[in-house]
């Protein structure tokens, strides 16, 4: 088995508006595969189908080789989730909440738990109902560690918490990945977030993948070209060009990935002149090829 | 896991079922207050009757009212959750929820045998009047099986969909509808009649509430 | 039914003399001759013989309306029990099998008097929609009725069998068959274990004196209150059921009563009416009685309760039955406490049913709520 989560041409429908019609992505064993894209991408619907809580209308999902849903109890079992909102029953304490989950998983480690606990300083005795944001994101990030899954599922564990919860919640899964080899599929919209210890990237925009490669390669290899002289058909380019944008008539700023140094030789191929190559944050990147994809899918 | 599910029913039916344990315990002493004592005026033995028939009408109330509220209290908590937490439980869904209704089954044993303690103790302190018979185990019985069937019956509409609540509902009122037509057509259909009647005789699934409850009876 | 017409026609009939300008006087022109009441008598005279021809004229005219309304109709013969009626799909014969079973059992040989008192049944459509027939003289039904609501129909509708005031008083109505004789018989087990009044309790704890006493087949004395056996029973009875006789010489009596002066009591039930005084068991204990009483004298007991108008009411019973009225009122007894009714309201197969119930919403819940995130 080398891939954690494997999705071939999922499809989906919920009511007339949203729908995923073709998705195909793999979360190689091991990976700490970020998951991006804005409100309503379909992150969420795309979490819940990979944990067998929606129904599919076709294609195939296979979880740690389990396949889902039909065999989704047992890929639970090694699954640890977190989900988008607090999902836990608030009339419970921490220690009954704790004591809830343990039953369920045979894996669950209470020395583990004691002392994310004690890290996370969190009081037992509290009902959840009554916890901060924060202590709520601390506790569901508990629950999901605490049982040593293989494959934990975040669906933006950080949202709306403050930037020391951030770190601490961070900082937990960094530790339990640095302990066990985990595979980790987090999603986010918060990309800085991410671009520190995720090495794959997939970007999803309505319902679709608009891109999938290693973190390194998303990061280095979309650049800012600033062109003289564009060609008028750019013709069979070593990169992908993701948009072009006239400046003054005569220059073009052209969005590109996959860059290499090498790729420079194109432009003088075409009698271009290639004025200025600028390196694009993640954020940048993240907007650019969104916007090209939109722009294809028009 | 089922102790886990049991502890935490409790924790949100145990109002509910206090109250209930203690009513089925109560009802029917009360009902039998008039044949407490020997010094009882046996003239009154049509009235023990009427009095025990007329507390009698009480025990397919709490019956029902213990069925609905420990059901409804089994799914609150995961209607509020969306029921995300139990689908990313590792256990198939059908044994989850017989998880769930063994649970909540449990805990409405203490009502059932609170009645029957109740009925013993009644019977017991009772002086009846030649003819008349206690029949404290059948009436503990059949509150039993009324509350079971009552909690069935608001469980499964409990764990349903709105979509489900809403095709219920739906057909209800189409039933209704044509009753209404039926009568303003001056065709005699009486649909609401006759389903009163498959729903609440017997064999129909209310059939247990119907009928006297008599812990005393000739 | 018929009568409005023939009071018309007897009533054109007789005023047609009238109509002519006759007198109905005949006698001398010098009526001053005649003392009045001799005029009034011959008077009177006329007017029977013309009243007497007018309702035969009427009979006459019932009879053609009469055969020329069920002139379509078919008659049914179970027993001596006649029915006729129009085609339909009423279930009739099943009906008649069973009120012509009751009356055999409650008349015995004397049910062939129902020979001569046919009934007349009209079946019509249920659909109210249908024109119905203008029924004289006939029972109108519809036909989706089961044979056992017709069967109560009938016998509802059915002139029973004359029977003498003697008979009618001390049952407290007339004798009247029962399609549900068990049904009955369990209601006075009821009544038995219920009644306020210690003879009918006593009646029930196997005291066969006591139990003629509440028959009221036996007296102990011409006191009204021989079967009430104690103060308590006195004062209740008084206070309950006999407040509306408490006026005039009686009011002061009754006061005293419900003040629980049991001499006071005495004295207020000796004043009234013995008819007023409720008895110790309703009329259906009575009518049971005499079910048992006819069923032991075989066929012919009916003809014999019937025989002698004038006798004691136990005298009659027990010849009725053909043998003494302890034995009668000791079958009647060990009837009545056989037919106790079942009393808690659970079938035995009520506890399969329903777990078979639970069983099926149980896994109604489990299949409506695997889907359940949208």
């Amino acid at each position: 088995m080398t891939h954690a989560v494997a999705i071939q041409h999922l499809h989906y429908r919920a009511g007339k508006r949203f729908a995923i019609p073709d998705l195909t992505l793999t979360v190689p064993t091991g990976a700490i595969y970020g998951f991006l894209g804005p409100n309503g991408s379909g992150k969420t619907t795309t979490i819940r189908l990979m944990l067998g809580m929606l129904r599919p209308a076709g294609g195939t999902i296979t979880v740690l080789g389990h396949g889902v849903p039909n065999d989704v109890p047992r890929a639970l079992a090694r699954i640890g989730y977190v989900p988008e909102q607090p999902h836990v029953d608030p009339t419970l304490t921490i220690d009954e909440t704790m004591r809830f989950h343990a039953a369920f998983f045979s894996t669950w480690d209470w020395p583990w738990a004691r002392q994310l606990a004690a890290t996370f300083a969190l009081d037992g005795g509290q009902p959840f109902g009554r916890l901060s944001k924060g202590e709520k994101g601390k506790l569901l990030m508990l629950l999901a560690l605490a049982q040593r899954p293989e494959l934990l599922v975040l669906d933006e564990p950080t949202e709306g918490l403050d930037p020391v919860v951030r770190r601490d919640l961070l900082a937990a899964i960094i530790e339990y990945v640095s302990q066990r080899e985990a595979t980790v599929f987090i999603s986010s919209h918060l990309i800085h977030e991410l671009e520190r210890f995720c090495d794959w990237v997939a970007v999803m925009d309505d319902g679709r993948l608009a891109a999938e490669v290693p973190m390194e390669r998303f990061k280095n290899s979309v650049k800012r070209l600033r062109i003289a002289n564009p060609p008028r058909t750019p013709g069979d380019t070593p990169f992908v060009l993701l948009a072009r944008e006239s400046t003054n008539g005569r220059a073009e700023t052209w969005i590109v990935r996959d860059w290499a140094p090498a790729m420079a030789a194109y432009f003088e191929r075409t009698g271009s002149s290639l004025d200025d190559i600028i390196d694009l944050d993640l954020e940048e990147a993240f907007v650019e090829v969104l916007r090209a994809f939109r722009a294809r899918n028009r | 896991m089922f102790q886990v599910l049991l502890y935490t029913q409790w924790k949100w039916s145990r109002l509910i079922v206090t109250v209930g344990t203690v009513a089925g315990f109560a009802l029917p002493i009360v009902s039998v207050q008039g044949a407490a004592g020997a010094a009882r005026n046996p003239l009154e033995t049509g009235a023990l009757l009427a009095a025990v028939q007329s507390w009698g009408a009480l025990y397919p109330v709490l019956a029902a009212a213990l069925g609905l509220l420990v059901a409804i209290a089994t799914w609150a908590p995961d209607h509020r959750g969306r029921h995300v937490y139990a689908l990313a439980l590792p256990l198939p869904r059908w044994r989850y929820v017989l998880l769930r209704f063994g649970a909540g089954l449990s805990l409405l044993a203490a009502p059932a045998l609170a009645v029957l303690a109740g009925a013993l103790l009644a019977t017991a302190s009772a002086t009846m009047p030649p003819g008349i018979q206690g029949y404290p185990v059948s009436l503990a019985v059949r509150f039993a099986l009324a509350v079971v069937v009552g909690y069935a019956v608001f469980f499964a509409v409990s764990s349903g969909t709105q979509r489900t609540a809403g095709a219920i509902l739906g057909v209800i009122g189409l039933l209704i509808i044509v009753h209404i037509i039926g009568g303003v057509a001056g065709v005699d259909l009486d649909v609401v009649g006759r389903l009163q009647g498959i729903v609440l005789g017997w064999p129909g699934p209310l059939g247990i509430f119907s009928g006297r409850w008599m812990l005393l009876d000739v | 039914m018929f009568e409005g017409r023939r009071l018309l026609v007897a009533f054109w009939v007789a005023s047609t003399p009238l109509l002519r300008g006759q007198s109905l006087e005949r006698g001398p022109a010098s009526s001053d001759t005649l003392a009045e009441p001799t005029r009034l008598r011959m008077r009177a005279d006329s007017l029977l013989r013309e009243w007497r021809r007018a309702n035969t004229v009427a009979d006459v005219v019932d009879s053609i309306d009469r055969a020329r309304a069920w002139a379509a109709s078919e008659t049914m013969s179970v027993g001596s029990l006649r029915i006729v009626a129009n085609p339909s799909p009423l279930p009739l014969h099943d009906a008649a099998a069973r009120v012509w079973r009751v009356l055999d059992s409650l008349y015995g040989d004397e049910a062939r008097h129902f020979e001569r008192r046919p009934l007349f049944v009209v079946a019509v459509d249920p659909d109210t929609t249908v024109a119905r027939p203008v029924v004289r003289g006939g029972l109108m039904v519809t036909w989706d009725l089961d044979a056992d609501t017709l069967a109560l129909l009938l016998l509802a509708n059915l002139h029973p069998l004359d029977v003498d005031p003697a008979l009618v008083a001390w049952l407290g109505g007339s004798l009247r068959p029962t399609v549900h004789p068990e049904r009955q018989r369990a209601r006075v087990y009821v009544e038995l274990v219920t009644t306020p009044w210690a003879v009918a309790r006593d009646c029930f704890l196997q005291n066969l004196e006591h139990c003629g006493l509440a028959l009221d087949l036996t007296r102990l004395d011409e006191s009204p209150e021989s079967w009430l056996q104690n103060p308590a029973e006195r004062r209740v009875v008084v206070s309950r059921f006999l407040s509306s006789l408490s006026r005039g010489a009686q009011a002061r009596a009754f006061h005293d009563c419900t003040n629980n002066n049991d001499s006071a009591c005495v004295v207020f039930l000796r004043s009234i009416p013995r008819e007023a005084v409720p008895r110790p068991l309703t009329s259906e204990a009575r009518k049971t009685l005499v079910d048992v009483a006819l069923q032991l004298g075989g066929r012919d007991a009916y003809h014999r309760l019937v025989a002698n108008p004038d006798s004691p009411m136990a005298a009659r019973l027990a010849k009725a039955a053909g043998v003494r009225i302890d034995s009668v009122i000791a079958r009647w007894r060990a009837v009545i406490v056989a037919s106790r009714p079942a009393s808690v309201a659970l079938p035995p197969w009520g506890l399969w049913i329903a777990i078979t119930w639970t069983v099926c919403f149980a896994a109604c819940a489990l299949r409506s709520s695997r889907w359940r995130v949208n």
